[in-house]
């Protein structure tokens, strides 16, 4: 029997905290401050009226009363129920669950960074505005594009940004564009992002048979035996933007298109520039979300591609890590003609030292950065500050550890780990790879057929491979691949782990659906109730 | 060898990948992929800077750290929306767990227990902090949540109105916010109604109190049937503590076209203070949107920072962003889910109450385990404590007749003064100050003589003298 991560191990109870108090103790000594005096024995009444008080038996407090190493043990015990990337394969498709650099936390927690606050004049942060001046000049050189901003504070506010400049583009131009076309294959926020920013988003079908009739589709339904809505291999999907079908939706109302490139089918968009002319001979423009520059980095210029606007995920690419769900950093890149409607606030620079330069270092070559909040045609403010600084800190040290010797070698060997995964699964489930002729980029996308027939869902494999030690990767998603498990391994695994991955899958389809439809055995909890959940929702 | 530290691959192992799939090298890799598309090649990298091992990267940002030694280690008294407090080691021991910090969202629960439990906890918290019944899991910033406030208001607006009378449906929808709310979140606010087809109006304040006027809000109320949601800070933009009792009597008395009273959204950015003032919830506020990174968390020059979201029960179906609640597994032991998913962008595409997905996850777990550790009534004390210091700052400022006291209402750990000498204005007086290693505090607008000061439990009644002593200093 091969090995496999997973295995059985003591595992901690622990219940919620607040069931564990006493009343009275407390995980905090009251710094002392040196209070003296009259002070010391004053209450809230004696500064401020009593009306506004907060008063126990109206608002009762309901803390935790623990001590700080009860809750040091309650947090620590919480963490050994998470898998994470530090502790397994997290083959999670679309999200790059690479491996975090440790260097980036350590330089993340250095004293004076992390206590800075953002509302210093710029004379005292120059340090600070140059490294994000820099990384600038870094994300332009990689993409092509002429000018970032990193006041998104996620991929889904970088999307919105993005719009939100589309929009004020067309307003300066007096033009009354609302909508904006979106494949099927693109991300979810892309729609959401689109709406909540003023558009009307249209999908655009990308997954369909050679003959673009809507029919053709059903023979391959028929020999699955599956809703035709989906696609089964045998109708030759394409999985990318199609032409003939996209110069249906393209109007005068179009404003933009929204690519996810590589797309969630893990594909490459081979018709990119062919879409750019289109809708640049339409007078819209093209939005690319850049989740996936993973596949890209150091060897693709999205500016090549004909893209005007882009975000990235510093979370994804950059290796920043996913904090359970974030901080993430969401840059948003444009082309020269779009600089001036870039959110403010912004970072310029001058060469002259002005005269209050009195802390500045005086090692810059004469380089001096301004924080500016004006700008004529700027769509505004999208967040508190100037987004999410400690991410754009690590990532640039990741670009800086990296060089440029290194740099290409990221997409490099993301893409050939996806090829290596896709192919080495092929023996036994060919029958589930939509796109078996095409070499994959980050990704590789399957289908649920070749476990369905062994009466495995997408969701029992899922469970299934935990036992095994290795996190899922996304399933369900793109939704137009049935029961869509999409594994995105990164540059960050190694072969033995690849196989080893992949050698579970093919004993879990073996095992057949007496043992999925049980699975998770080995974790702390097994299968959830969600229907109970969300009948009666208990969220406190 | 392998070609980089992070890449567990050997020279041979890559060619090893390469034979298997059937392709020559990288350049047939990738034409075959990207066809004839431009591949980037040697000296266009140039860009780049050479790799840097990880002592010279080391050194290289421990230089920048010492460089920020007189803005990074002084003592703050700057607010207006992020504050200094301290952060104990066992919150940064906890979250330095890779356990924590490695893993995504987790949409599979049972290896995710973890963050989830904890997720529960912080709403749990959050939920008795803010008195309020639904608290999500994070939203980005304060700013954001509160524009995401708006958002939510809107929808329950429109569909009580659809449902409701047509009195006043061809009107534009109205948000009428209090001049007291942090300019920033209005700011925000704006960029994100822009486009929607909504006015935003202004209530003023009381210009000695500086607190909102509430008589013109029952004016603009009654002016405008179309009012979605009145928006208030708690303590306020100036530090001031608003009369929430009046307020939200005068807001859900009106009656709006949707047949429902006006939203009251309060927003903050302090909720330390409802350590000491009454919480959001008590008076009946129907959304809190606000900033969460007092709790646990470091200012790291203004983000990631922790947007809080609250709203009332029956709401919860409109609310953004992702909520954790507590179900059974097979076999009926406890167990932590996201729920009501069908709210979200990766199911409902354009339909979503919003486009969140990647949130604040890790800051909200950061303020789970300070506010686990400050327990009930650590909490309140060095809330109380906040309180004392900053009166006692203004006190002995106002003692020195340097300053005058810009609004009089009743605050918590932020006030306003005004410099009395016309000869310097805020900004000047700030930066002399930062000449001798203390940020006294943020000028309200430019060129004026107003400075907006807050105090944390961080300072230390001597920095404090040190404080008045070096403003004596500096006007004499």
């Amino acid at each position: 029997m091969k090995k496999f991560p997973g295995s059985k191990g003591l595992v901690f109870n622990e219940d919620l905290l607040i069931n564990q108090s006493s009343k009275g103790l407390s995980g905090v000594n009251m710094p002392s401050n040196n209070l003296s005096g009259v002070h010391i024995g004053k209450t809230a009444k004696d500064y401020i009226d009593a009306k506004f008080l907060r008063n126990e038996e109206n608002s009762p407090l309901l803390l935790p009363e623990v001590s700080e190493s009860t809750t040091v043990r309650h947090f620590t015990r919480l963490s050994s129920w998470n898998i994470c990337v530090d502790t397994a394969f997290y083959p999670l498709g679309s999200c790059t669950m690479k491996y975090n650099p440790k260097i980036n936390e350590t330089i993340a927690s250095l004293n004076n960074i992390k206590n800075l606050h953002p509302m210093l004049s710029a004379a005292y942060i120059q340090p600070v505005l140059k490294i994000i001046y820099e990384f600038n000049r870094l994300l332009c050189g990689l993409t092509g594009l002429n000018e970032f901003t990193f006041n998104p504070q996620a991929g889904a506010a970088g999307e919105f940004t993005g719009m939100k400049i589309i929009k004020k583009y067309f307003e300066v131009k007096n033009e009354k564009r609302n909508i904006v076309l979106i494949p099927d294959s693109s991300h979810g926020t892309n729609p959401a992002s689109s709406y909540i920013a003023g558009f009307t988003p249209v999908e655009i079908k990308t997954l369909f048979a050679d003959k673009p009739d809507g029919h053709s589709s059903r023979e391959g339904a028929q020999n699955s035996g599956k809703d035709n809505e989906f696609v089964s291999i045998q109708s030759k999907s394409k999985g990318y933007i199609d032409i003939t079908e996209l110069k249906k939706y393209i109007n005068e109302d179009v404003a933009a298109i929204m690519i996810t490139n590589p797309n969630t089918f893990g594909l490459f968009e081979k018709n990119i520039r062919e879409v750019a002319e289109l809708m640049h001979k339409n007078g819209s423009l093209v939005y690319m979300d850049g989740a996936n520059f993973n596949a890209f980095i150091g060897n693709c210029k999205v500016s090549d591609f004909g893209v005007d606007i882009l975000h990235l995920n510093l979370h994804k690419t950059f290796s920043t890590p996913h904090g359970g769900g974030g901080p993430g950093s969401g840059p948003v890149g444009v082309k020269d003609f779009l600089k001036e409607f870039l959110p403010v606030p912004y970072i310029s620079v001058c060469k002259q030292t002005p005269n209050n330069k009195q802390a500045a270092d005086d090692d810059e070559q004469g380089d001096y950065y301004e924080l500016k909040n004006e700008k004529e045609h700027s769509i505004g403010r999208i967040s508190s500050f100037y987004g999410n600084f400690a991410i754009i800190l690590r990532a640039y040290s990741y670009l800086l550890s990296l060089g440029k010797q290194n740099i290409s070698k990221i997409s490099e060997i993301a893409i050939l780990n996806a090829n290596y995964m896709k192919k080495r699964l092929k023996d036994t489930f060919i029958e589930s790879d939509p796109f078996p002729e095409e070499l994959c980029m980050h990704e590789c996308v399957l289908n649920d057929n070749v476990f369905q027939s062994e009466g495995i869902s997408t969701l029992d494999f899922a469970k299934s491979i935990i036992d095994y030690g290795f996190h899922p990767p996304t399933i369900y998603f793109p939704k137009n691949i049935h029961g869509a498990i999409m594994i995105e391994p990164t540059e960050t695994e190694s072969i033995k782990t690849m196989d080893s991955f992949i050698d579970a899958m093919k004993q879990i389809k073996k095992k057949g659906n007496k043992y999925s439809t049980k699975s998770p055995k080995n974790t702390k909890i097994r299968r959830l109730n969600e229907v109970l959940a969300n009948k009666n929702p208990i969220f406190k | 060898m392998n070609s980089f530290r992070y890449i567990p691959a050997s020279i041979e192992e890559i060619k090893k990948i390469y034979k298997f799939i059937g392709i020559k090298d990288k350049k047939e890799l990738f034409y075959k992929i990207i066809g004839d598309i431009h591949l980037i090649e040697g000296k266009e990298l140039d860009f780049m800077p050479d790799q840097m091992d990880e002592l010279s990267l080391y050194k290289y940002f421990s230089d920048i750290n010492d460089k920020l030694r007189s803005s990074g280690s002084i003592p703050v008294f700057a607010g207006a929306g992020i504050y200094d407090h301290y952060v104990p080691s066992a919150v940064d021991a906890i979250i330095s767990r890779a356990e924590f910090y490695t893993p995504y969202t987790p949409y599979q629960p049972e290896v995710s227990q973890g963050t989830l439990m904890a997720l529960f906890e912080f709403q749990s918290m959050l939920a008795s902090i803010l008195q309020m019944d639904t608290v999500n899991a994070s939203m980005y910033d304060g700013a954001e949540s509160l524009a995401e406030a708006v958002l939510m208001s809107l929808r329950i607006y429109r569909q009580n109105r659809q449902t409701g009378s047509d009195v006043g449906n061809s009107k534009k929808i109205k948000i009428l916010v209090s001049k007291s709310v942090n300019p920033i979140y209005i700011e925000v606010v704006k960029t994100f109604i822009k486009d929607l087809d909504i006015v935003i109006e202004f209530t003023d304040i009381d210009p000695k109190k500086g607190y909102t006027n509430a008589a013109h809000l029952k004016e603009k109320l009654q002016e405008n049937k179309n009012i979605c949601a009145f928006i208030v800070q708690q303590p306020n933009y100036f530090g001031i503590i608003e009369d929430l009792e009046i307020i939200e009597k005068i807001v859900h008395s009106e009656k709006s076209a949707s047949s429902s009273n006006p939203h009251l959204i309060v927003c903050s950015s302090e909720p330390f203070s409802f350590g000491v003032i009454a919480p959001p919830g008590f008076y009946n506020a129907d959304i809190f949107a606000g900033e969460g990174n007092s709790f646990g968390n470091y200012m790291n020059f203004g983000g990631p920072l922790l947007g809080l979201f609250a709203a009332k029960k029956e709401f919860i179906r409109q609310m953004p962003g992702r909520i954790t609640g507590k179900s059974k597994d097979d076999k009926n032991q406890d167990a932590y889910l996201f729920i009501l998913a069908t709210r979200e962008q990766h199911i409902r595409r354009q339909a979503a109450t919003s486009n969140i997905c990647t949130n604040n996850s890790l800051n909200a777990l950061r303020a789970a385990v300070y506010l686990s550790l400050c327990s009930k009534e650590g909490f309140k004390e060095i809330s109380l404590l906040n309180l004392k210091l900053s009166h006692i700052l203004c006190e002995k400022l106002i003692d020195t007749d340097l300053f005058s006291l810009k609004y009089t209402g009743n605050f918590y750990n932020e006030f306003v003064i005004e410099i009395n000498n016309k000869k310097m204005n805020a900004s000047e007086y700030i930066n002399e100050m930062m000449k001798k290693g203390i940020l006294a505090g943020i000028s309200l607008e430019d060129g004026g003589n107003a400075v907006l000061i807050a105090v944390t439990e961080k300072i230390s009644i001597k920095d404090i003298d040190n404080y008045v002593n070096r403003a004596v200093e500096l006007f004499s």
